[in-house]
């Protein structure tokens, strides 16, 4: 992935939340009505993720800020991440005078069935990723959890020729046979338990909550497929 | 007793280069015990709970300066929101007081009051008050003694925080934020001798900057 020396000394792990984190009790936060019941706690608040957004933003442009971005978007869990990175970046650039223009592209997994991560990757999206060669591509995904999706987007990418790939990911799951080698710019680091809510979901519910959540059992059975 | 979020006394808080934090304190902390994205996230609730049960009449919102600002501007703007959208919506008006008992990081026992409108104008409403941090709980329970004169209607007292300390005097808000250890907090409008005003997450003081911004 990344070969730059200074960027690799630097790569932190990210918030890492512990294995015996039990959240924050829904009590005392504001969530949509619908969903009361559904969850079992607020695992990350929204405004916690916009502060390290906020920061994963500032690294990046620290280390790739200087050439023109492209943005490759992984949908749709990705797109409240991909949408307030770039927002968090742009303004960031903005006060420091530089002219760094970003352009975002869209692209889509299918993976998962319920609550589990299945077989089948099917990359959609725009077949001509000509655009990327020669530029520097951030790569932004919601969560990495066997790596299998960033493995095989990483390389449907390289075969376009792009000058430098980084990946910036939200989420990473600790499980037993997860990526060997973590994103570029990681978010939080998480135990292996099944989360919901901005813009992550179960079978297309919860993309519209904001906090990250725990989905409760009464909510699994409910929106079963 | 109502909710609150429990900040644990062995809470180490997450490491400053993971969030942005200005460089010019870089050094002088020890590290970012609550980021400013959960402070507005549980104020978004206390706004709704404080709507709920004081929505009916109109809400008259003292806050207590300096450090009680910040806090209070957000607070306001999430209570302005629902006003917008609920169906029935409530009269705000603020008022804004300042209560003398710091210096350095010593509690002292002396408290005044200065500033405010005519405390008369409360008479009949619905109080509430707007406070950044209790600690001891003397400074609230000397200003509630001294409101009850005006007579309201009702008071209830928000605070963003409440530590859990001995010297405490064992008086609680009506709505706490969150429950924090007896360390050391700057940020979000806590300050140190007026330092770390412009500190955007709480943060927990280095020993050697407690000496640094010492009077």
């Amino acid at each position: 992935m990344s070969t730059d020396m200074a960027a690799d000394q630097r790569k932190k792990p990210g918030v890492v939340i512990k294995d015996g984190w039990t959240g924050y009790s829904l009590e005392l936060f504001n969530y949509p009505e619908h969903y009361k019941g559904d969850l079992e706690c607020v695992y990350i608040p929204h405004g916690v993720i916009m502060n390290r957004i906020e920061c994963l933003a500032r690294d990046i442009l620290e280390d790739i800020g200087h050439h023109d971005m492209m943005v490759l978007c992984v949908l749709k869990g990705g797109y409240k991440f991909c949408s307030d990175l770039v927002e968090s970046i742009k303004a960031q650039s903005r006060s420091t005078n530089s002219r760094l223009t970003t352009r975002v592209e869209f692209i889509r997994f299918k993976s998962y069935l319920n609550d589990q991560s299945t077989e089948d990757l099917h990359i959609i999206g725009p077949d001509d990723l000509s655009m990327l060669k020669g530029k520097n591509v951030l790569i932004v995904e919601a969560i990495v959890d066997t790596g299998k999706t960033m493995r095989a987007l990483l390389q449907h990418v390289e075969t376009f020729q792009p000058k430098m790939v980084k990946v910036a990911g939200l989420l990473v799951k600790r499980v037993p046979h997860g990526a060997a080698e973590l994103p570029d710019y990681v978010g939080f680091v998480i135990p292996n338990r099944f989360v919901v809510g901005y813009a992550l979901d179960y079978n297309e519910y919860f993309r519209d909550l904001n906090h990250i959540c725990v989905i409760s059992e009464t909510g699994k059975q409910k929106y079963k497929v | 007793m109502a909710a609150f979020l429990e900040i644990s006394d062995d809470s180490k808080g997450h490491e400053l280069s993971l969030f942005c934090v200005p460089k010019h304190y870089e050094d002088d902390l020890d590290s970012v015990i609550i980021p400013n994205g959960l402070i507005k996230d549980r104020t978004e609730r206390l706004a709704r709970d404080i709507v709920r049960d004081m929505g009916g009449h109109h809400i008259v919102a003292l806050c207590v300066l300096k450090g009680g600002y910040k806090f209070f501007a957000d607070l306001m703007d999430f209570i302005k929101t629902l006003n917008q959208h609920s169906d029935k919506s409530v009269p705000l008006t603020v008022d804004f007081i300042r209560l003398k008992s710091y210096c350095n990081d010593q509690s002292t026992n002396c408290v005044k009051v200065i500033g405010g409108d005519e405390l008369s104008a409360l008479a009949g409403k619905n109080v509430l008050i707007v406070e950044d941090i209790v600690e001891t709980g003397k400074t609230m329970e000397t200003l509630l003694k001294l409101l009850h004169e005006c007579h309201p209607k009702m008071v209830k007292v928000v605070s963003l925080l409440v530590k859990r300390t001995p010297r405490s005097s064992g008086y609680r808000p009506d709505y706490t934020g969150f429950e924090v250890p007896d360390k050391f907090l700057v940020g979000y409008a806590l300050d140190y001798n007026e330092y770390f005003r412009d500190l955007s997450h709480i943060c927990i003081l280095s020993d050697r900057a407690r000496e640094k911004y010492k009077v």
